[in-house]
């Protein structure tokens, strides 16, 4: 798939969320469906059979969002498994944020953490972050078992790393 | 005189009975004498005078032969004697490169069992030095290994709060 069009599927969704007028809740349900598809071998594969009907994929995606994402959400994540684009979704939905976030001036900043963060946690933190980078910031926060403890956030290329995960690696190299 | 006794009285038992045939028996044989003496005599003459100087000369001959063979058999005594020295000096020689050859090699010897012993040492160390780095390494992995799962499963949430946010506080803190 070309940058042309993965371009085109965010110009989309984020012409669509704008529309609808819930950018801000339809990119955190997206956020969450494309982590949840990466944390789940098993549901990228359902979703990227051939073999399996659409209309059976389709039904996995809406017993899968029903009740805990908006229509308009929903809506897209079908739109991208009907043309076959799961492969992709994670980098159209990637891009679409960071178009949304870039037309609103702010930067994505995708924050592991071994725990949920709360609302409040988000708001401090993004206030946080705006202050170190000087950028207003759109937070996404992932739940990483992986992070053990602490938070791990990426804005662009710049990682700000406070995991237990890392200062154990750091212990075990010093050895 | 002969002829004069054979004319007055018989030959007698020494002449024999015709004197005729003693005269011409006797011209006979002086003719052929004479002719002996006229022809023969200097051929016989020279012979004679040269048969000394041939004598002479071969006796010269033979004591130069003879002062030939002394020298040669002096050269050869002296060849003798002088490879007796040869070879008592070639076997000297042999001895002195025996016995330098030897020191060598056991020189050599003591050379190289000091080397092998010096870097069976140093592998010794070496790989102790190994053997206690991976002993410590494997230890601390251990070590830290279950010090891991502890963090991991007794990481409770009031822990992973504050772990949060000391995060935030860290990262609004370092502008």
């Amino acid at each position: 798939m070309t940058d042309t069009h993965i371009n085109s599927y965010a110009e989309a969704i984020s012409a669509i969320a704008a529309a609808e007028g819930n950018t801000a809740a339809v990119e955190n349900e997206l956020f969450s469906f494309v982590r949840a598809l990466q944390s789940s071998d098993e549901l990228r594969a359902t979703l990227s059979d051939p073999k399996l009907p659409l209309a059976r994929r389709l039904q996995v995606v809406e017993d899968l969002l029903d009740g805990k994402a908006s229509g308009t959400t929903a809506s897209i994540v079908s739109l991208l498994v009907s043309n076959g684009r799961v492969g992709e979704l994670e980098v159209i939905v990637d891009a679409a944020l960071a178009r949304s976030a870039e037309s609103r001036g702010e930067a994505v900043a995708e924050v592991r953490s071994a725990v949920a963060l709360t609302e409040d946690q988000l708001t401090r933190l993004a206030a946080a972050l705006k202050a170190k980078t000087h950028r207003d910031v759109a937070v996404r926060n992932i739940v990483d078992p992986s992070v053990v403890g602490g938070i791990v956030t990426q804005i662009g290329d710049t990682l700000f790393d406070g995991s237990v995960r890392t200062r154990l690696t750091q212990l075990r190299d010093a050895f | 005189m002969l002829a004069l006794l054979a004319a007055e009285e018989g030959n007698g038992y020494w002449l024999p009975h015709d004197i005729n045939e003693v005269i011409w028996g006797t011209l006979a044989f002086a003719i052929v004498f004479g002719l002996l003496i006229w022809k023969a005599g200097p051929a016989i003459k020279t012979a004679l005078a040269a048969r000394p100087a041939r004598i002479k000369e071969e006796l010269d001959t033979a004591a130069a032969a003879r002062s030939t063979a002394e020298k040669s058999f002096a050269d050869v005594k002296a060849a003798l004697a002088d490879s007796d020295k040869e070879a008592a000096r070639i076997l000297e020689e042999a001895r002195e490169t025996a016995s330098k050859v030897g020191a060598d090699i056991v020189a050599r010897a003591h050379t190289d069992a000091a080397a092998i012993k010096e870097r069976g040492q140093v592998e010794i160390q070496s790989a102790r030095r190994q053997a206690q780095a991976d002993l410590t390494a494997e230890v601390s992995r251990l070590a830290l290994g279950a010090a891991e799962k502890v963090i991991e499963s007794n990481l409770s949430e009031a822990t992973q709060q504050a772990l949060v946010e000391s995060y935030i506080s860290q990262v609004g803190a370092a502008n």
